[in-house]
């Protein structure tokens, strides 16, 4: 994905994150979801939820969001059960925009204090 | 309500500990979530998540949430299609995630398992006892046991052979709403006759209970021969499972289909020809392989009177899974191109054709949205139709998604009456209250309601479910 807007980063991230119909079946080879004990906000899928959530206003930033957005290792094995299973949604890059999102937020001191 | 969440939170880490109990936001918010094109609302979201690793700490949960009038939404995985898997309300969501030990006895013929585990993974793990598991859901990669038996589905098999999951639980570990721990059934191959509980708590969906431990009978592997049948028609494949029901046919295990557009859709996913016309593929199962074998032999006879392009029996193993995932598989690549609506109509066997063909005009003239096109896979054998209204692209509004959602809805269970179907294996609350009145009628649905008050007279457990919300 390229784009160097802020804005064109939540266009994209929204388009992109509207193409995940929640059916999960990310969240089982989630390394992250299984060192939980199976808790979604650790899984693909959750982290997908949350940015969206988050894009829309329901969400704001906060240290459980952060921890969760950060805690992704980005190891692609959620891209490889969504491209088997039909929906090929780029989950990590999507994560990376979340990230860079919450970074710029971070930068300009959105109140989020205890960072 | 007025909630203290600072005290919320300091009770519910009292009960399972500080890593199980969770309040902060962005976790809730995942566990709002279902499959339906609804996006969260203020009202779905929950005060808190707990995850219990057994039923004493459920039991706590529960004497507390009725000590402070506080509901709680049963989480499995949250993949069920019509709406169960999405709390109605403020409340604390019970996730059965960590639930998931798994004892197996062979010497007694069966095996107890906590309700979290995942279904695909207990196929894998009684795959040493040469076990079958009486449940395909198509989310089984991430579908719960508790959630399969507590909506007694047997999702993608024909009832006619396999019966429902809830025929194989020979008992189960379960909390009331208000806090009793109750264990039901018999540890013994015989099942209890007469009244049991087992039989009224699998498949109450959450409303009576919350299911922690099932246990079940280790069933012998049945030995498989598959057959794939190419039609120019999907009408050929609805007369010959009229026919399969009429004449007395020994029915297949799995019996699938793919319609004129989903077959080209579903074989080119997974890298085949597109096939002239509608696909059916069949699994026949018996206890011995000569069974197998000659009961494939007799069906595959049976199915020359649908008029088939070609029918046979497919022995090489590659070639069955790349005909097998194409159905799966037209339904999710389906959803890659656009947005798919389903609905779930099962009817009488000897209306399937014309409940099929009043599903497809339903379908191609909706009110909510036009141009939309039609597609139908699935159970057909079952027999369940599947009817979709697809339209070809992800970017419409949502509360356009919404109104053919209900549209579809609607129209396709006034079929569900008509033909004397039930809707099938997504469950009968939730989505579908209203239904209910419709077809059994309001003394039907004040039983249920009667019902539900006797166990849980404050309607702790999945409040919203039962009212309905749609």
């Amino acid at each position: 994905m390229d784009v160097n807007t802020r804005q064109d980063k939540i266009e994209t991230l929204l388009k992109e994150v509207a193409k995940c119909r929640s059916c999960r079946f990310c969240v089982d080879v989630c390394p992250t979801y299984q060192a939980s004990e199976g808790l979604e906000s650790m899984s693909a899928y959750g982290r997908l939820q949350i940015i969206k959530y988050l894009l829309m206003g329901v969400l704001s930033f906060d240290d459980p969001l952060t921890y969760t957005l950060y805690s992704c290792l980005q190891c692609r094995r959620c891209e490889n059960i969504c491209k088997s299973k039909g929906q090929n949604i780029d989950i990590c890059s999507i994560i990376q925009l979340g990230r860079s999102l919450l970074s710029r937020e971070l930068l300009e001191g959105s109140g989020h204090e205890k960072i | 309500m007025d909630l203290d969440l600072k005290k919320l939170t300091k009770d519910l880490v009292k009960i399972v500990g500080k890593e199980n109990a969770f309040t902060d936001k962005p976790t809730a918010l995942t566990y709002a979530k279902d499959t339906m094109p609804w996006d969260v609302e203020e009202h779905n979201m929950p005060y808190a998540v707990v995850r219990p690793s057994n039923s004493q700490e459920i039991a706590h949960v529960l004497r507390y949430a009725n000590e402070k009038k506080i509901p709680v939404h049963t989480h499995g995985s949250g993949t069920s299609l019509v709406g169960l898997g999405r709390p109605k309300t403020h409340c604390i969501v019970l996730d059965t995630g960590r639930m998931k030990e798994l004892e197996v006895f062979p010497e007694r013929g069966y095996f107890e398992v906590g309700a979290g585990y995942h279904i695909a993974k207990l196929r894998k793990a009684l795959e040493p006892y040469n076990a079958l598991l009486p449940a395909f859901p198509g989310s089984e990669l991430v579908a719960t046991i508790g959630g399969v038996v507590s909506v007694n589905t047997s999702a993608h098999a024909v009832d006619a052979s396999l019966f429902k999951p809830g025929d194989y639980v020979l008992g189960m570990e379960v909390v009331l709403p208000t806090g009793e721990i109750l264990q039901t059934g018999t540890e013994s191959p015989r099942k209890p006759a007469g009244i049991e509980a087992t039989k009224f708590l699998v498949g109450s969906e959450g409303l009576l209970c919350v299911i922690c431990k099932i246990r079940m009978r280790l069933i012998p592997l049945p030995q498989i021969q598959n057959i794939v049948a190419y039609y120019n028609s999907t009408d050929d494949i609805l007369d010959t499972v009229m026919n399969m029901y009429s004449q007395g046919i020994p029915t297949p295990m799995f019996f699938e289909y793919l319609d004129e557009k989903s077959s080209k859709v579903g074989f080119e996913a997974v890298g085949l020809e597109p096939p002239p016309g509608a696909v059916a593929m069949m699994a026949m199962h018996s206890q011995t392989k000569a069974g197998c074998e000659e009961k494939a032999k007799i069906f595959l006879e049976f199915l020359q009177s649908g008029h088939p392009i070609e029918a046979k029996i497919v022995t090489d193993k590659k070639e069955w899974n790349q005909i097998w995932s194409s159905r799966a598989e037209a339904g999710n690549y389906l959803y890659r191109l656009g947005s798919t609506f389903g609905s779930e109509i099962t009817v009488r066997a000897d209306k399937l054709k014309e409940a099929f063909h009043e599903a497809q005009d339903i379908i191609l003239n909706l009110d909510s949205y036009k141009g939309n096109e039609f597609y139908s896979f699935g159970h057909i054998g079952a027999p369940t139709i599947h009817a979709y209204a697809f339209i070809p692209t992800k970017d419409i509004p949502n509360e356009t998604k919404i109104a053919v959602a209900k549209e579809v809805r609607e129209k396709t269970e006034a079929l569900n009456i008509k033909y004397g179907g039930c809707g099938g294996e997504w469950g009968l609350t939730a989505q579908r209250a209203t239904f209910l009145k419709r077809k059994y009628g309001e003394a039907y649905y004040d039983l249920l309601v009667k019902l539900k008050n006797a166990l849980d007279p404050n309607n702790i457990l999945n409040r919203g479910n039962l009212e309905g919300w749609m």
